[in-house]
């Protein structure tokens, strides 16, 4: 593990010397980058640590989004902090709804359960004129940090805040898998039937971790919603899930680090890609299937298999 | 609206039509995923693949009915292509390697197709079957909407005579009823689950060619249709024929009535008939096995 914090440390650095070095199109990227490591990291939680593989984080993700939208806009009104919290708040709520029932299956009915819901979430936004329908909803407002003498309408702070809301989050998440219920919940992974024998609730447990990375991806959304200041239904489709998914497999399931390090390189692939050639979801698509046979866990377990060898 | 008889005539036949089309693509997924446990995501590409190649045949040809008979068999052989190259090695791999070796397929299908067709629309020009308009009632209805429900009864009846009066149709009905057994009693499992892919595939590459003259043919085509297609599945049971064919009559009814009298949840009740089905019949409205 101590090896893992080094690697984030490191990542970090690479970020924060990418920041010195950017103009505009850097910033905007580094927001992106930073917005998806946290919520791939919330999904590693979940899928990589919990063994909950979800077709429907993204769902949760762009419900934060428009709970964001709609909590600070002119309908409720409330200040933009408020309607953070709200959002991640309100999403960890529907999550626990959803884990609640969820939960109740196991394997690929999991996929099939959690893509039902996600769906449901995404057709629900696609139909609803009064929230934008398909076209979506724009000029969406940023938070307010003028008072402390920050200016967040600029690229580069707002790229400078999301990379410390990832920092938080990494710290936040790594607590939670050291402590007794991160204990479990990798138990659970592992061998539920032998927690199950030990006299622990293993339906509310799992509940209880999908509400969390739910309230995690719904935080992520409030803050996408805030960078683009944009907000439309794909963020909720299954495919946004599988991207995400991607970026766990790219960087090493189960690491915490990896799906941050599988954000930043997914990201700047599709950026660099597309303005290469029109046909870069092929180079992805071939890409994600080459690291997937290659049975390494992502980057993270390559580098420590790498390094293991050379110590052995 | 609601009183008018036309009306329920005109909306059965659509939902009926949309039923075979979903029938013809989740038959193939259900036995793959019953028999094997293997989830294929790219499956809705392999549908939009036929469809391509069934105008590409029509239009070289000059008639539709050679793309019903080369298509399927096209996209049997780039399934099988897939098969020796990645399925395969994944049959074991636990079903998170194999969503996301075929999520990856459905990019790489996609550009091919975006390569090879362009991005625009494609329909055919040549001659088409059962192009006019048939009288039911005091309505017009395309008959070649009719040509399609009769297209999905024939493959139901076809399949269903496959499966319970042939050897391979015992072996697959073993496979899906306990694979390891069947296999014990001499039973050759990989080879059916090979023949059993080619053959969903060519019936989603048949799909396409049939629903490309009335629906034009698109790259990308597929995306839409897979998860309707999954839904179907689930809801019918993995493995199970008729449980595929009567889920798809569901989920045609579902989409097509519920677009028709509630445009705003036609796509939410498709979904919560999904959750339903998996919380109260785990194995489906009619299970494979026993």
């Amino acid at each position: 593990m101590t090896f893992r914090h080094l690697l984030a440390a490191a990542l970090l650095a690479v970020l924060l010397v990418w920041h010195s070095q950017s103009e505009y199109y850097g910033f905007e990227l580094l927001a992106e980058v930073a917005v998806f490591a946290i919520l791939a990291m919330s999904l590693d939680l979940l899928a990589g640590y919990g063994g909950m593989v979800s077709l429907g984080h993204a769902a949760l993700f762009g419900l934060g989004a428009y709970l964001y939208s709609w909590l600070g806009g002119p309908m409720v009104g409330l200040t933009a902090p408020m309607a953070m919290l709200g959002a991640t708040l309100g999403t960890g709520a529907v999550a626990l709804a959803v884990g609640a029932v969820a939960v109740r299956v196991e394997g690929i009915f999991f996929i099939m359960i959690t893509l039902g819901f996600g769906q449901m979430g995404y057709e629900f936004f696609f139909q609803n004129k009064a929230l934008g329908g398909d076209d979506g909803l724009y000029g969406i407002r940023r938070l307010d940090l003028s008072s402390v003498g920050i200016d967040l309408s600029d690229p580069g702070s707002f790229a400078l805040a999301v990379i410390l809301c990832a920092v938080v989050v990494y710290l936040l998440l790594a607590w939670v898998l050291a402590t007794p219920f991160g204990t479990v919940l990798k138990g659970l992974h592992a061998n539920p039937n032998r927690l199950r024998a030990l006299g622990l609730r293993v339906h509310a447990y799992r509940a209880a971790a999908f509400a969390f990375a739910g309230a995690v991806a719904g935080f992520a959304g409030s803050i996408s919603a805030q960078h683009t200041q944009f907000i439309a239904p794909h963020l909720l489709n299954w495919t946004t899930s599988g991207e995400v998914l991607i970026m766990l497999i790219l960087g090493g399931l189960g690491t915490l680090v990896g799906p941050a390090v599988g954000a930043v390189v997914l990201v700047l692939l599709r950026h660099e890609l597309s303005s290469v050639t029109d046909y870069w979801g092929a180079v992805m698509g071939g890409f994600l299937i080459l690291v997937v046979l290659s049975r390494q866990n992502g980057l993270v377990g390559l580098t420590e298999r790498l390094l293991h060898r050379r110590r052995g | 609206m609601l009183t008018d008889p036309s009306f329920w005539l005109v909306q059965g036949l659509n939902s009926l039509q949309l039923a075979m089309l979903l029938f013809l693509l989740s038959v193939g997924l259900t036995v793959i995923f019953g028999l094997m446990n293997f989830v294929n995501l790219a499956h809705g590409s392999l549908y939009a693949l036929g469809a391509l190649i069934g105008y590409s045949i029509a239009e070289a040809l000059g008639s539709v009915w050679w793309a019903y008979a080369l298509a399927p068999v096209a996209v049997a052989a780039v399934g099988a292509v897939l098969y020796i190259t990645l399925i395969e090695r994944l049959r074991s791999a636990g079903p998170l390697p194999q969503v996301l070796v075929t999520f990856g397929l459905i990019f790489v299908l996609m550009d091919a197709q975006r390569y090879l067709w362009g991005t625009d629309a494609l329909g055919v020009t040549g001659n088409v079957p059962f192009s006019g308009t048939i009288h039911i009632g005091v309505e017009p209805y395309p008959a070649y909407r009719l040509f399609i429900i009769a297209v999905g009864f024939a493959v139901f009846g076809g399949l269903y005579l496959l499966l319970n009066r042939t050897r391979l149709g015992a072996e697959v009905r073993a496979g899906v009823d306990d694979a390891e057994t069947a296999a014990a009693l001499g039973v050759n499992v990989e080879r059916t689950f090979f023949l059993v892919f080619l053959l969903g595939c060519a019936l989603a590459g048949l799909a396409g060619a049939v629903a490309m003259p009335a629906f034009s043919a698109e790259a990308g085509m597929g995306v839409g249709i897979l998860v309707p297609t999954l839904v179907v599945v689930v809801i019918g049971g993995l493995g199970s024929l008729s449980g595929a064919f009567v889920g798809s009559l569901v989920i045609g009814a579902t989409l097509t009535f519920g677009t028709a009298l509630f445009p705003d949840f036609a796509g939410v009740a498709m979904y919560a008939a999904l959750i339903a089905v998996l919380l109260f019949r785990p194995h489906g409205l009619l299970p494979a096995r026993g």
